[in-house]
């Protein structure tokens, strides 16, 4: 033990730690519980080898401003690599990987999920009500040789004819971002029809 | 050849900079070469396919290499020497030659372009199974000498009951449990899935093996620090003259550290879909918890250098400060390695808070944050215990202080220009391992500045790197046995008040047991998770192009 002068300051500084690490436990739980802010977490596992007849990528409008997208990654190629969607409240990913891990990134907003081949990411982003034009998306994390060629762009066009004055969106500059198991559908493969 | 404690210790450690020196060049380039729309001399440039061969060794090298030879070769030296015990001369015989046989084979691989995967390799991408079988002895290779160390260990207790350990092998001790800890599940899932992908092409889960290299990968950070760690409640207290400021605190934190550096590893896959959310934030909590021990360790170590500077006369609030014998380049350097692993650890708070990491998450951030930490751990701090090494393992003298001044000063600064600019564009979406970032011109204008000043950082960093290789490997080949003396440090017996037994603190074994308790806890539910929904495995890829 320290010299007796020392054992004070020594308990001291233990309870100020400890309460720095409760703190940060607490605001961190209270986000992810509270705003149900949390990391992309749900995904339903994909047979690889029937990926063609099982996903097919692209883009679907489920209902105003509610749009499910489907991408396909590949080395080295995001499909569909350029995505446009008119004034998005509430946009479903499913992505999935063809072969190795690859990383879904949409620069400039929070939208950062992995992308692991066996399992289609679900995931729900409500982009900012200021969110306007075209957005870079890329492949964040290494997957071969061609990684650095990995890109896509997403546009998001504003009519205003759909939701002015509506209090649906958020204004976090990022956009709010959640994981898809809040949602109805969670069906292993939805049917494009 | 018969192998003994020095000759051990004199080739791991003479090798780590041998390897720096490679790892480091490879860093300078790789730097360069990702600055957008920068032209470099035809010399400078590298091919994309080479940028991930290259990137491969550097990860490899000085983050899972270096760590192993240097740290076995530190106990080797200083444990014998501390403890009056000697170690296991079959041992480290086997022991060496399995970490070198290993350690080349797989760099051979890499160098040859048959493992372009990264130090993390990533299933299912593959590389030519001399990796993986390289890896795979090389952390065998570190069991063996732990083996050797435990056994040493073990004896001096017998030896020596109702006594304290001292602090540097209760550090030591500490790293090797967490060592254990940490390859463990890597072992697992190299034997399992990885060498029989490689070469039988067996179909894996990637989230499962992404699960076990995570749980590997965290606790792996701690092996980087914890030899750090030691040597600064080790040596700092003994350049100073005076007695640690609390050393039950310090085995504290090192309870700690065996305790929770490994059931975090999920802080690395919060944006891995398939992974439950609550999970993810039992494992943030943990983390959180395992700040707690760094913290520690600042204030222990700050308040033995007061207690040291007032003891050398210096006055008033601050005025202790400058009673410090900064002159030292191995003090200084300890010093140095801890106020830069405060800054890195605090961002690293910022990647482990669940909800942020989605900002930051394979951004150039992380980079930023890794170099450092433990990139200033090894340069900074595994170079200037080295300094201290130099007289009693090698018998030479440093070379030139100015060489160690310039190698601590130039790196810190070039590090300090980096990683701002790495943070900085990680916060605008900068991607990391990337061997080019400007996606034909759509790239954020954001990005461009500080990828151009993140190179001049590069630049110094590998002055200081040059001048670190030089001073080390430089006395070693040209240093004088008599010359320019750093200030005396003689490693031998520890301070007498440092040898307290308290049994509570001394009771590793029950330690190690609850930690495993923790590991279970922490790691059943994710894994079940994985299994009770069926997985998902699919066939081995190239990386392609090459
Ligand atoms: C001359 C000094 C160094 C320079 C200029 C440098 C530069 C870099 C750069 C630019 C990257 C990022 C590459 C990318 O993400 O595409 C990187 C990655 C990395 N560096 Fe360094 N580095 C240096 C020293 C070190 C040291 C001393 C260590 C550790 C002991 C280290 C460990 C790593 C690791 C683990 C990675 C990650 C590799 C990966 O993502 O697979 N570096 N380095
Ligand atoms: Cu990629
Ligand atoms: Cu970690």
């Amino acid at each position: 033990m320290a010299n007796d002068e020392g054992v004070i300051y020594e308990y001291v500084w233990i309870v100020i730690v400890s309460a720095i690490v409760a703190g940060m436990a607490a605001s961190l739980a209270y986000y992810g519980i509270a705003l149900d802010l949390n990391p992309a977490c749900n995904a339903t596992p994909i047979d690889v080898g029937t990926l063609t007849e099982n996903f097919q990528p692209g883009v679907k409008q489920l209902g105003p401003g509610i749009y499910q997208v489907n991408i396909l990654a590949g080395q080295f190629f995001w499909n569909p690599n350029k995505i446009v969607l008119e004034d998005p409240v509430r946009i479903e990913f499913r992505i999935t990987s063809k072969d190795v891990v690859h990383g879904f990134e949409i620069v400039g907003t929070n939208v950062n999920v992995m992308v692991i081949p066996g399992y289609v990411a679900e995931f729900v982003w409500e982009p900012p009500k200021n969110a306007e034009g075209k957005y870079l998306i890329i492949c964040h994390e290494y997957c071969g040789v061609g990684h650095q060629f990995m890109q896509a762009e997403l546009e998001i066009k504003r009519t205003n004819t759909l939701l002015s004055g509506d209090s649906i969106g958020t204004t976090d500059d990022l956009g709010k971002f959640s994981e898809v198991k809040y949602l109805e559908f969670k069906g292993v493969i939805v049917d494009e029809g | 050849m018969r192998v003994n404690e020095e000759l051990f210790a004199k080739i791991t450690i003479a090798f780590s900079f041998v390897i720096m020196a490679v790892g480091g060049t490879f860093g300078l380039l790789q730097a360069l070469n990702r600055v957008p729309f920068l032209s470099l001399p035809g010399a400078l440039e590298v091919s994309d396919s080479t940028y991930y061969r290259i990137l491969t060794c550097h990860g490899v090298c000085l983050a899972v290499a270096i760590p192993i030879y240097w740290i076995t070769g530190l106990a080797a030296f200083i444990s014998p020497r501390i403890l009056k015990v000697e170690l296991d001369k079959r041992l480290l015989a086997l022991s060496l030659a399995m970490m070198l046989v290993g350690g080349v084979m797989a760099t051979i691989v890499i160098l040859a372009g048959k493992a372009n995967v990264l130090y993390t390799f990533y299933a299912p991408m593959t590389a030519h199974p001399g990796f993986y079988w390289g890896a795979a002895l090389l952390i065998l290779g570190s069991w063996v000498f732990i083996a050797a160390f435990v056994k040493q260990y073990l004896q001096w207790r017998r030896l020596n009951p109702g006594v304290g350990t001292p602090i540097a092998i209760y550090g030591l001790l500490a790293t090797f449990i967490v060592w254990i800890e940490a390859t463990t599940p890597l072992v697992i899932t190299v034997l399992k899935d990885f060498i029989p992908m490689s070469m039988f092409g067996k179909h894996v889960d990637v989230l499962e093996t992404r699960t076990w290299f995570w749980f590997f990968g965290h606790a792996l950070v701690y092996f980087w620090l914890l030899p750090v760690v030691a040597m600064w409640y080790y040596l700092i207290p003994k350049k100073l003259g005076v007695p640690l400021f609390s050393e039950s605190m310090a085995k504290v934190a090192f309870i700690l550290f065996i305790l929770a550096s490994t059931p975090v590893g999920l802080h690395h896959q919060f944006t891995d879909p398939g992974l439950a959310a609550e999970y993810k934030f039992m494992h943030t909590i943990l983390t959180l918890i395992v700040a707690t021990p760094s913290m520690l360790t600042g204030f222990n170590i700050l308040a033995t250098m007061e207690r040291g500077g007032r003891a050398r006369g210096g006055n008033g609030l601050l005025g202790w400060l400058a009673k410090q014998p900064w002159k030292d380049p191995v003090y200084l350097g300890l010093v140095t390695s801890m106020i830069i692993f405060g800054i890195g650890g605090i961002t690293g708070i910022i990647n482990a808070s669940y909800q942020l990491n989605m900002v930051v998450h394979n951004t150039a951030w992380v980079p930023g944050h890794f170099h450092m930490t433990v990139g200033n751990m090894v340069v900074i701090g595994y170079t200037a215990i080295t300094y201290a090494l130099l007289a009693d393992l090698f018998k030479r003298k440093l070379i030139s202080k100015t060489a160690a001044y310039s190698h601590i000063l130039l790196w810190s600064i070039g590090l300090f220009i980096f990683s701002l600019a790495y943070y900085y564009v990680g916060l605008h979406g900068a991607p990391r391992r990337t061997s080019n970032i400007e996606y034909g011109g759509l790239l954020p204008s954001t990005w461009i500045l500080p990828m151009e000043i993140s190179a001049i950082g590069a630049i110094l960093m590998f002055s200081g790197g040059v001048a670190a290789v030089y001073a080390v490997l430089g006395s070693l080949l040209f240093g004088k046995t008599k010359g320019v003396a750093i200030e005396g440090m003689k490693i031998g017996n520890p301070h007498p008040e440092t040898t307290e037994f308290n049994p509570l603190l001394e009771n590793l074994k029950m330690w190690v047991i609850f930690a495993a308790v923790l590991i279970i806890v922490a790691y059943i539910f994710p894994f079940y998770e994985i299994f009770s929904r069926g997985i998902s495995p699919v066939p081995p890829v190239e990386t392609g192009l090459s």
